[in-house]
């Protein structure tokens, strides 16, 4: 399929951070572009891929606003910073306001994000119809499940549009045919809007590369002795519209899928 | 398996009616118990019942309890305002110190502090309304403000991604979201404060209530009377203790939800 590279999304550069005295984030630097594809209005999914405790979610945070780093820029689309509130986050823990039923957290998104209160209900209507939570709308959170609140933590994101959606660890902890729902749930969301683009932070390499138009790959250099370096950074790039991988429903049966998962594999356990 | 058996059981759920059952089990073996019992200063359950219509009908019981309910409701109202301004304040770095200091006078103890208290208000009820207070306040403090300390910081942050400003977040995440644990704290506070009525009432006996009269009772060795008197204090606490159950399951639905059976 064609595509044609866009405007600039999301243009990280240059993250350092340090905690504690030591080196977490060190000179990441990525961008995220609006593939335009010819005749298709979809949105896209982007994956931050790297192992547990090398610094996924302390980025995810700089991005979303909630922290700064100690040196370096995010900034969105026409160059703007980013700052809390701008982008939508779904945490890895699905936090929803336990006071609130369903209905009644996703209201609240519209309002804070300034619709008026007819406004955000209608809003909240159709993500309810949308993501099947109707017939859960006068839930409190304590009565969901996992799948159901990861559902409406998305929902609740989209009640006012945003361009741009952070995903901490939506694969983690799933059985097989959960993570094939979610990964559906993520390309169908992705396409509600040709300009929602979801930036998917995760370990999990296969469901990231069967998602994803672009993946980035985070992680620590070794030293000669085999060390790890402390500092992470964005060490390999996997355009997989360049590749021919991306936007298929099939494509983890393709062979060059395979050869790619396990050549990203092999990368992976050098991070 | 039964479901008397699973009564008998280690970590067993068991239904509302075997519940009662239980309940009325053990209410009926103290009863018996207390009929049958040898010590001769424990009055009959009998005779503590005519001393309930004595106390009623001849010494004027029903105004002295509403004397006694207002005062703990007066005091009840004045600590959860301070209380709860108090530790909703913890979320400003410059008032912890503050509500710290508050939090570690509950080691001060009420006896003590009756003379300066009675100097600064001047006795009678206002004395006893401020001894009351302080002793629930710094205790409500105490659990309120770690209430509120350990909100988990992805509520807030999940309500910053939200777009929504920090007054908008204290509402919701502060106040209405910890509105389940505040009322529990009140509960456990109030009991505390239905505790201690009796010894602040008998600290000023001129405006009555059930503390003053059960001392009165007392100077006159009337057992059957203070008995009486001790059964309508724990009756009228533990109706309070359920008011305040329901009213927390009637504000904060969701509450319930959160609790595992086991």
């Amino acid at each position: 399929m064609n595509a044609t590279a866009g405007e600039v999304l999301l243009d990280v550069k240059g993250i350092k951070l340090s905690l504690g005295g030591g080196k977490i984030l060190d000179g990441v630097s990525f961008q995220v572009i609006d593939w335009i594809r010819e005749g298709v209005t979809t949105g896209q999914v982007v994956s931050l891929l790297g192992p547990s405790g090398v610094g996924k979610t302390r980025l995810l945070r700089i991005m979303a606003g909630l922290d700064a780093p100690d040196a370096g820029t995010v900034h969105g689309r026409d160059s703007k910073v980013l700052e809390a509130g701008s982008v939508g986050v779904v945490f890895q823990d699905y936090p929803l306001l336990r006071h609130r039923t369903v209905e009644s957290n996703l209201e609240l998104a519209g309002t804070i994000g300034g619709l008026d209160g007819a406004e955000a209900r209608k809003r909240t209507r159709e993500l309810l119809d949308t993501f099947g939570l109707t017939e859960r709308a006068g839930f409190y959170p304590a009565q969901l499940s996992g799948g159901q609140k990861q559902r409406v933590a998305i929902a609740q994101q989209l009640v006012v549009p945003r361009q741009l959606l952070l995903m901490d660890e939506p694969f983690s902890g799933l059985d097989p045919a959960a993570l094939e729902d979610v990964m559906k749930l993520l390309v169908d969301v992705a396409n509600l809007h040709e300009l929602n683009t979801i930036l998917v932070v995760t370990h999990d390499i296969r469901a990231a590369m069967a998602v994803s138009d672009t993946v980035y790959m985070l992680g620590r250099d070794r030293k000669e002795d085999g060390k790890l370096v402390p500092g992470a950074r964005v060490q390999a790039t996997y355009d997989l519209v360049a590749l021919d991988l991306a936007w298929k429903p099939d494509v983890q049966t393709l062979p060059t899928f395979v050869t790619l998962e396990r050549e990203i594999k092999a990368k992976f356990r050098t991070l | 398996m039964s479901k008397l058996t699973r009564a008998f059981q280690p970590n067993r759920v068991i239904d509302s009616g075997t519940t009662g059952l239980i309940v009325l089990f053990w209410a009926g073996t103290a009863l018996l118990l207390w009929s049958l019992s040898p010590w001769k200063t424990l009055p009959t359950p009998h005779e503590i019942w005519k001393a309930v219509g004595f106390l009623w009908w001849e010494r004027g019981m029903g105004p002295e309890m509403f004397t006694t309910l207002k005062l703990i409701a007066h005091a009840v109202a004045l600590t959860a305002v301070l209380s709860l301004g108090l530790s909703y304040l913890t979320v400003i770095p410059f008032f912890r110190p503050l509500v710290a200091m508050t939090s570690k006078l509950r080691f001060l103890g009420l006896t003590g502090l009756v003379f300066p208290f009675t100097l600064m208000t001047g006795g009678g009820y206002t004395l006893k309304v401020a001894l009351l207070t302080f002793g629930m306040t710094s205790f409500f403090v105490t659990s309120m403000a770690q209430v509120v300390i350990e909100i988990p910081r992805a509520e807030f942050d999940h309500m910053r991604v939200l777009g929504s400003s920090e007054a908008r977040i204290f509402w919701e995440v502060v106040v209405r979201g910890t509105l389940d644990k505040a009322l529990d704290v009140l509960r456990q506070n109030l009991a505390m404060g239905w505790a201690m009525i009796t010894m602040v009432e008998g600290i000023s006996r001129a405006e009555g209530g059930v503390g003053a009269m059960i001392l009165d009772q007392n100077k006159h060795f009337n057992l059957a009377e203070v008995y009486a008197i001790l059964l309508v204090i724990l009756v009228l606490g533990l109706a309070m203790d359920y008011g305040m159950g329901v009213l927390t399951n009637l504000l904060c639905p969701h509450a319930a939800l959160g609790r595992v059976q086991r």
